[in-house]
C-alpha cells in the first residue's frame, strides 16, 4: 500500500528532473505526463479521489497533449532544432536548490508545532468518497468563487481563439 | 526502507516533493529560452501548490476545503496553458520562432 505511494513520488521527482534538465523540449513535455500521472497517485493517496481523476483529465488529457499540439505546430513543420538553447545554469541552479530547502525547512518546523490528525482520522478521511462532498460544496459555500472561474474560462477561451486567429 | 515508505505517507513526504517540484519548476523557468520549456515549468509549479493545498488538507483540516482550491488552481491552469499557447502560436507567426528573448516589443 505505502510501497505504490513510494513509487509513486519517485516517479514524480525523477521526471520533474527531466522535465526540468532535458534540452530536447519534446522529451521534456512527454515526461511531464509521467510527472502528472504520479500526482495523480499522490493525490488518490491523500484521499482526493476525484482531484486524481480530475488531474487525469485536464493534465494528462487537457494540457499536456495541447503542448505537444504547439510544439509540433510551431517546430516540426519548419524543421527548426528541438534543441532548447540554455541561458546560463549555475545561478538558477543555486537558487532553486535554496528555495527547495528553504520552502522544506520552513515548513517542516511549522508543521512540527501543528497539531495533526489521529491516524484513525486519516484513515475514515483516506476512506470517504469525495465527489459529493466536493459537489456540495461547490454549489454551497464555494458558489461565488466557481461562478467566478466559469467566467475565466469562458473569457480565455474566447481570448485564446481570439489571439490565434488567422491574419 | 521502512522508514522511507513511512516518510513517503507522512505530511513530510508529500510536503518534501511539493517543494521539490516547486524549486525544479522555478528552474525551468529560469533556465529555457524557449516559451513553451517555460510554460512547463510553470505547470510544475502550480502542480506544486496543489500537492501541499491537497496534503494539508488531510493532515491538518480533514475537510476538503483544500481540495476545491486545488480544483480550482487546476482549472485556472488549463485556461493559463490555453491563452499562453495561443499566444506563442501568434508569436511564432509574426517572429518565426518561440525563443523568449526575442520576445522585446510590446506593440505590432
Amino acid at each position: 500500500m505505502n510501497k505504490v505511494l513510494l513509487l509513486a513520488e519517485i516517479l514524480t521527482v525523477a521526471s520533474a528532473l527531466v522535465v526540468g534538465f532535458h534540452p530536447n523540449i519534446l522529451y521534456a513535455s512527454v515526461f511531464l505526463l509521467f510527472t502528472f500521472c504520479g500526482v495523480a497517485v499522490m493525490f488518490l493517496y491523500a484521499g482526493a479521489d476525484f482531484l486524481a481523476g480530475a488531474q487525469i483529465i485536464i493534465y494528462v488529457g487537457g494540457v499536456t497533449i495541447l503542448i505537444l499540439f504547439a510544439i509540433m505546430l510551431t517546430q516540426w513543420l519548419y524543421k527548426i532544432k528541438l534543441a532548447d538553447l540554455r541561458n546560463k545554469m549555475i545561478l538558477p541552479a543555486i537558487l532553486s536548490v535554496a528555495v527547495a530547502v528553504f520552502l522544506y525547512r520552513a515548513l517542516h518546523q511549522m508543521v512540527a508545532t501543528l497539531p495533526l490528525q489521529t491516524p484513525e482520522a486519516l484513515e475514515k478521511f483516506t476512506s470517504t468518497p469525495k465527489t459529493a462532498l466536493m459537489g456540495h460544496a461547490l454549489l454551497g459555500s464555494y458558489l461565488l468563487p466557481f461562478e467566478a472561474i466559469t467566467i475565466l474560462l469562458l473569457g480565455a477561451m474566447v481570448g485564446a481563439v481570439w489571439l490565434a486567429r488567422p491574419e | 526502507m521502512n522508514h522511507l515508505m513511512q516518510f513517503s505517507s507522512s505530511l513530510q513526504g508529500y510536503l518534501a516533493v511539493g517543494a521539490m517540484l516547486f524549486s525544479l519548476g522555478i528552474f525551468c523557468v529560469l533556465t529555457r529560452k524557449n516559451a513553451i520549456g517555460i510554460l512547463l515549468g510553470i505547470e510544475l509549479i502550480l502542480n506544486a501548490a496543489a500537492i501541499n493545498f491537497v496534503a494539508f488538507s488531510k493532515f491538518r483540516t480533514g475537510l476538503i476545503d483544500g481540495q476545491i482550491v486545488a480544483l480550482f488552481i487546476m482549472l485556472i491552469a488549463a485556461a493559463e496553458a490555453a491563452v499562453a499557447l495561443a499566444v506563442i502560436l501568434r508569436f511564432y507567426r509574426l517572429k518565426q520562432t518561440i525563443d523568449a528573448d526575442e520576445a522585446s516589443i510590446m506593440r505590432n
